[in-house]
């Protein structure tokens, strides 16, 4: 009788999250972050994503906890085109930390170091983040962000993706059994709501898929800086955990044959 | 040859029999169940803690400005630095796991009932050590998490009535958190601390061997010896007792790489977000919230207004454990014979300690404050009323053999 009771009051603070009401997404005005998934054996993807960043942020952010040479190694890009593309200080080695020419001066108030962003605040924000730009005027650079409402950076990536607005939509008014309401004729009520994403087509390098999919490569690239090792990590478990599979499966026939004297 | 050196240092050192008498020979119960393995898997757990310790202790940098970078530096450029720093964090939460489920079969089976006072006590003390260790070696790495942790637990000093202040200054070494309080935190974390937790489990061991291990029944195997005066009901340790923990730790190792290799940060709960920020003394996190093994306390602490009041309530909770072999009044050990009350006790005390867990990882919410209060006193009411509850329920009768 004790047993099955016990079992489920292991469980009963699953209905705590039932009385108390959710919080807002993580993802701030923008609700909750899109999911993003890595893929960090993509080395095209993370070849692009390294790209971008030295391109367009590295100009600000550091990468202060990576070396040079960790990430052409793992990347899979050859050191001589790594430093002669890739890197903009010619005095840089491999062996030298990724610190972006701003943070070498002792400046207040300095852009944030990106090495662990991703760990941080998860790659589905940063994925999330990078695409929640929108035009406010009211702000000194003329931007502002869904998903982190009053950010102090310009929209550096706008003219590769284009204009975006906040707009309004209808959506579905919905009835208090869940359902959408609709009118006599059957026909959805809807209502407007405002806050949304509006992007302008055409008024960027890329339209809306190909820069999804710029900012893919970029996350995936911060996914991978956030912890280099990870690849290997998730290669190296599937062998540890077959080892243990074995030494358990063993182990019990072993321990059964034993228990045999004393039963 | 062997037989002679082993001979000769007998003589003047008894390893022989201490090994024949705490290892090969030690007679165990013949029948337990999984609940008994979690001994077993905790002191690999110490073992594993120690060793990588070891390892992470050579490149930290025990100062304010390097302890957050060189955990970076373990992470990417000691060669599988990551491996031994993941096994570091993720045995401390596997150490409380296995922990917890340890007290907890205590508590199942009786495993404080005269004569094992003194085990439980001793248990009790590694429990008290190791909350205070795990503490310490969170501040170590120095993210957001670690300093504005370090600051609620240090600033509770502060709630002591006319010490307080002076003992907070005292504990941190200096007038705020810095590289004094990291210093001394790593002193303490990998040298005073692991000894004496290493003293500890040495007489819980030597306790447990002196009284001999509990079962699930309840049942004394002592009262049915062979004309050698070993327990009828007992089976050597070695073999038998080794193989049946080796398909455990198997399963440990298991859950252990599961978790280690694909989810280390056990969803923020085992490696906290925040903490992959150095500390900002500048900056409050939005959301400070501990890991989760120190949860329960914590709803206990916020669940009370007054510092003062959640400092004693926190401290009382802890401090309750070591006396519960005098609060336990039945006559019977395990949970198996004692009656319908203890049974409804003892699940109301599960779903208490749990629910304040999880409270203590989440924001308060009006609700939340008020079940933390109902849990808080819930947890109080198991062990304020075992003395009532044990002596008046009718109890089974325990068999004679196990």
């Amino acid at each position: 009788m004790i047993k099955p009771l016990l079992i489920i009051s292991f469980f009963s603070f699953l209905l705590v999250p039932l009385v108390d009401s959710a919080e807002g997404g993580p993802c701030k005005d923008y609700g909750n972050c899109d999911q993003f998934k890595p893929d960090l054996n993509n080395m095209a993807s993370l070849q692009r994503g390294v790209g971008t960043f030295m391109k367009y942020c590295y100009s600000c952010h550091s990468l202060k906890y990576s070396r040079w040479g960790r990430v052409a190694n793992d990347l899979q890009i050859p050191e001589d085109i790594f430093f002669e593309y890739l890197v903009p200080d010619k005095d840089a080695g491999p062996y030298d930390l990724m610190v972006a020419p701003i943070h070498e001066l002792e400046i207040d108030n300095a852009p944030p170091d990106l090495t662990l962003v991703a760990r941080k605040r998860t790659s589905s924000w940063v994925y999330t983040y990078l695409r929640a730009f929108y035009d406010d005027s009211s702000t000194t650079y003329g931007s502002n962000n869904l998903v982190y409402p009053g950010v102090n950076m310009p929209n550096i990536l706008a003219p590769i993706q284009g204009n975006q607005k906040l707009g309004c939509k209808e959506v579905p008014v919905l009835a208090k059994n869940g359902g959408e309401k609709r009118d006599e004729f059957g026909n959805t009520i809807t209502k407007e709501k405002c806050g949304y994403l509006k992007h302008q087509d055409g008024s960027g390098l890329l339209n809306v898929e190909e820069f999804d999919e710029f900012i893919y490569d970029l996350t995936n690239f911060l996914t991978y800086v956030g912890e280099p090792s990870r690849a290997e990590r998730e290669r190296m478990g599937v062998y540890a955990i077959i080892f243990f599979i074995i030494f358990t499966f063993l182990s019990a026939l072993l321990y059964r044959e034993y228990q045999k004297d004393y039963h | 040859m062997v037989t002679k050196v082993l001979n000769w240092i007998n003589y003047r050192l008894p390893i022989v029999n201490t090994f024949e008498r705490h290892l090969s020979k030690h007679p165990v119960p013949k029948k337990v169940n999984f609940w008994y393995l979690f001994g077993a898997l905790a002191s690999i757990v110490l073992i594993l803690q120690i060793v990588t310790g070891i390892w992470l202790m050579m490149p930290y940098s025990n100062t304010e400005e390097g302890a957050f970078a060189s955990i970076e530096y373990i992470m990417r450029d000691v060669d599988y630095g990551w491996i031994i720093r993941y096994m570091h964090t993720t045995g401390a939460s596997m150490f409380f796991a296995i922990v917890y489920l340890h007290m907890f079969r205590g508590l199942l089976y009786g495993s404080y009932k005269k004569p094992k006072e003194l085990v439980w006590i001793f248990g009790a003390t590694i429990y008290l050590v190791m909350m205070a260790e795990g503490f310490l070696g969170y501040v170590l790495p120095y993210g957001q998490m670690s300093y504005w942790g370090a600051q609620v637990i240090i600033s509770l000093f502060g709630a002591i009535p006319y010490i307080g202040e002076s003992l907070e200054v005292w504990v941190r070494g200096d007038y705020y958190i810095s590289g004094i309080t990291i210093s001394r935190f790593f002193a303490l974390h990998v040298v005073a601390l692991p000894l004496i937790l290493i003293a500890l489990v040495f007489l819980h061991l030597v306790a447990l061997h002196e009284v001999g291990a509990g079962n699930p029944e309840g049942v004394d195997i002592e009262e049915f010896v062979d004309e050698d005066g070993v327990p009828l009901d007992s089976v050597p340790f070695f073999p038998y007792k080794v193989l049946s923990a080796m398909p455990a730790i198997g399963v440990f190792g298991l859950v252990f790489c599961i978790i280690m290799f694909f989810f280390p940060e056990g969803g923020g709960y085992f490696l906290e977000l925040a903490n992959f920020e150095e500390a900002n003394p500048l900056v409050t996190p939005e959301h400070i919230a501990p890991v989760w093994y120190y949860a329960p306390y914590y709803t206990m602490l916020r669940a009370v207004p007054d510092p003062l009041g959640g400092l004693i309530v926190m401290a009382a909770a802890v401090a309750i454990i070591f006396i519960v072999p005098w609060l336990d009044r039945s006559n019977v050990a395990s949970i198996r014979y004692k009656g319908i009350l203890s049974k409804i006790a003892i699940v109301m005390f599960v779903v208490s300690f749990i629910t304040l867990g999880y409270l203590g990882t989440v924001t308060v919410t009006e609700t939340g404050k008020i079940m933390s209060i109902i849990c808080t006193v819930m947890y109080f009411a198991f062990f304020l009323l075992m003395p009532i509850y044990t002596s008046i329920e009718k109890t089974y009768e325990v068999p004679e053999r196990l």
